[in-house]
């Protein structure tokens, strides 16, 4: 009995220094929590006072007002219907093409050894350190070069199909190693069975490997697509036509020659950011599980 | 750019189209016979998309559209992300007519062969605009390259009620002591009396300007942009001792504030004066009517008789044609109308969403000065004063050394104001290092 209560004694002890030290996580988390939730809450809560007021009586003001009206207003103003279009004939194509292309090499350079493979998966990933600003005046060139020599100008440059191209080509190192890191946790006897069972190579990547490759892929669909819809340099630097020009470059027009209405503004940011949020809850199952798996080799 | 396209004289251009004109479209400029008669559809590059001036060129396009039949097509793009791309822009699949800035900003593209010769334009309606316009729209080989729009000066801004309660008279206000001396005034009543931001890196700039002009002229300021002076030069040294003594007087925070936190000082009556372009006053006039007719503008004061107060910054903005555009010819038949009486009249006649006249100063002399609101007729009243016009300092240099060095030496000399001479050296290194102009 005596050891009973002996062993109920260590347990509640066990117990409250555990959830002494319980506690002391959840105060640091918390603090980082609110560190990290702090911007959006201020965004929000700037896009929902009037500018008029700000400039009056400063940004630390007690509000006098609160209202949507910095919402109707940006939502006017972006012509949104269009600008997101604009956004999604960029960004659905660039993600689709970068999560092909970059399986297509993954499943080559991890299933198959050759002399050069890789080489080759460390030039695509080499590609990955190199900076947008150090190469657009190239990329530029090589556009107009194009466009003047075929007589169509705007082929690639001033065309959501030049921007894509570059996402895709930009994307693709960075793809290209997530998943070919990811498919060499898949066990080579699947390879094997299906090599044996008469697979060709595009029945192995296509029946065999990439289904497996699911969250692998929904994880990295999330994260292209955050990266695409944000850009805007790309868009900038070979679009001259700003109708063309997705949600990003919207926002500028929010954005005065001399007046910066930041209330405005950030209503405009909190919009344009819903899509990506959008995109992440419809996808986070697979998110959160793609970005564990493949973490451990098994 | 080959070098083909640059220098096309109006009459080897109308030689080139006796034999077909090819290999010219590109970048010759075919001004030749454009008047009323069709010269199609065009392209319209605008710089802001700010409510005021798209209604501008909206009322502008509609009445050349009436006149002539010829479709433009509107592409506006915010103003930074506009300035920033220009090179890339004007080399791509350039708008035929696009909004820019004269002076140097304009011929640092023109040299390179990117823009239409407009030297008929100019022929056309060149007797509507002062010789300094002119100037100002010519390119270094002799050649107009842009049609002045409108224009606004840089000088002290004040709120008269402010300085009536303070017992001050703008007047009074004319050289260094004097100013200095309003300044401690306002000091001792814990106001602010020169509000300043530079976040931005371009904001106090203007101020740099003002301050050599009036210490060292306005040929020493010019040649120094061109690179003719050195940075090293005691006389930049000078500029930089008489802007430590406005130090004191200015909001701590100068290095957290753009240009609108500096403006929001004097709107909130915590400032007394404030050195910015004109342009702000659409800021108060939204504010409010009374903010804007309590808003007053004088003229940097005088420094060194010798130059007293003869220079000022007047940015002047309008339009170039692009030389790689689809229709020269187009654009310059646009810009023949925008520019004459005509086209500024139905400028003029824009009105915002209130139906309220959206204030301009135009830069043809036939515009009615009996129109001009006070603070409109103040600024003039300041423009008339100068002798001469300088663009501002990131219009007036190469726009690889004005954003990328100029702005950034100025903040670290607000951060550390003792470390003139080592400013001076960065500034001058940089200016070395360089590279020339293709």
């Amino acid at each position: 009995m005596s050891i009973d209560v002996e062993l109920q004694q260590a347990a509640t002890k066990y117990k409250n220094k555990q959830k002494v030290k319980d506690r002391f996580i959840s105060a640091i988390i918390g603090v980082f929590a609110i560190i990290w939730v702090f911007p959006i809450v201020w965004t929000v809560w700037t896009s929902l006072r009037p500018y008029k007021d700000v400039r009056a009586n400063g940004v630390f003001s007690i509000p006098k007002t609160l209202n949507l009206d910095n919402y109707t207003q940006a939502i006017s103003r972006m012509e949104l219907p269009l600008y997101f279009w604009n956004s999604a004939a960029i960004t659905i194509p660039a993600v689709f093409l970068t999560l092909f292309f970059g399986s297509l090499i993954a499943f080559v350079v991890s299933r198959y050894s050759f002399k050069w493979n890789v080489s080759l998966l460390l030039l695509f990933t080499a590609g990955n350190l190199l900076p947008a600003q150090l190469v657009f005046i190239p990329v530029f060139k090589m556009y107009i070069t194009l466009g003047k020599a075929l007589g169509i100008p705007r082929i690639l440059y001033d065309s959501h199909w030049g921007v894509v191209l570059i996402h895709v080509a930009f994307q693709m190192g960075f793809a290209t190693f997530v998943l070919s890191s990811y498919m060499k946790t898949v066990p080579k006897e699947i390879s094997e069975s299906a090599m044996v069972d008469g697979a060709s190579v595009f029945v192995h990547y296509s029946k065999v490997m990439l289904p497996l490759l699911r969250p692998a892929l929904a994880s990295l669909g999330v994260l292209m697509t955050t990266w695409i819809y944000n850009d805007f340099f790309w868009a900038l630097v070979l679009m001259s036509t700003d109708s063309k020009r997705p949600i990003t470059s919207a926002l500028g027009r929010l954005q005065g020659e001399f007046v910066t209405d930041y209330n405005l503004l950030a209503a405009g940011a909190t919009i344009a950011a819903l899509p990506t949020l959008i995109v992440f809850f419809v996808l986070r199952k697979q998110f959160v599980s793609g970005l564990t798996l493949g973490s451990t080799k098994g | 750019m080959s070098d083909t396209e640059k220098g096309i004289s109006r009459r080897s251009v109308l030689k080139g189209t006796a034999v077909g004109g090819i290999g010219l479209a590109a970048g010759g400029s075919l001004l030749a016979g454009c008047g009323d008669k069709a010269t199609g559809a065009l392209a319209y590059g605008a710089r802001s998309v700010d409510a005021g001036p798209t209604a501008q060129n909206e009322a502008l396009i509609a009445a050349y559209t009436a006149k002539t039949k010829n479709e433009v097509k509107y592409n506006a793009t915010e103003s930074n992300a506009f300035q920033n791309n220009l090179s890339q822009y004007l080399q791509g699949t350039p708008d035929d007519t696009f909004e820019w800035m004269a002076g140097y900003r304009m011929q640092f593209f023109a040299e390179q062969g990117l823009l239409a010769d407009l030297t008929g334009v100019w022929d056309a309606v060149g007797d509507q605009y002062s010789e300094s316009y002119k100037i100002a729209s010519t390119g270094l080989d002799g050649k107009q390259y842009f049609v002045p729009k409108s224009w606004y000066p840089w000088g002290l801004h004040f709120r008269k009620s402010m300085f009536a309660d303070l017992g001050l008279n703008a007047d009074n206000v004319t050289n260094w002591d004097e100013y200095l001396k309003m300044l401690d005034g306002m000091k001792k009543k814990g106001l602010v009396g020169f509000a300043a931001g530079d976040k931005g890196g371009w904001e106090a700039m203007g101020t740099f300007d003002i301050l050599n002009a009036r210490i060292n002229g306005y040929q020493f300021h010019v040649d120094l942009l061109a690179g003719r002076e050195k940075w090293t030069d005691a006389k930049v040294t000078e500029v930089f001792t008489y802007w430590s003594q406005l130090i004191p007087y200015m909001n701590p925070n100068v290095l957290d504030l753009e240009w609108d936190g500096a403006m929001q000082l004097l709107l909130q009556r915590k400032a007394g004066s404030m050195l910015m372009g004109s342009w702000f006053g659409g800021n108060f006039k939204e504010q409010s009517e009374a903010d804007y007719a309590d808003l007053s503008i004088i003229p940097f004061p005088e420094i060194n008789p010798e130059h007293g107060r003869d220079t000022i910054d007047a940015p002047i903005d309008g339009w170039c044609v692009a030389a790689n555009g689809t229709n020269n010819d187009g654009g310059a038949d646009f810009l023949k109308f925008a520019g004459d009486m005509e086209g500024v009249n139905a400028t003029l006649a824009a009105t915002d969403k209130d139906g309220k006249l959206i204030p301009m100063t135009s830069a043809n002399s036939g515009q009615d000065t009996a129109s001009y609101d006070p603070f409109q007729k103040e600024q003039l009243a300041v423009m008339a004063e100068a002798k001469y016009i300088t663009q501002f300092l990131d219009r007036d240099t190469r726009p690889d050394f004005a954003g990328p060095v100029v702005g950034p030496a100025i903040q670290s000399w607000f951060k550390n104001p003792k470390d003139v001479a080592k400013i001076q050296e960065t500034l001058q290194s940089q200016w070395e290092a360089l590279p020339p102009l293709a």
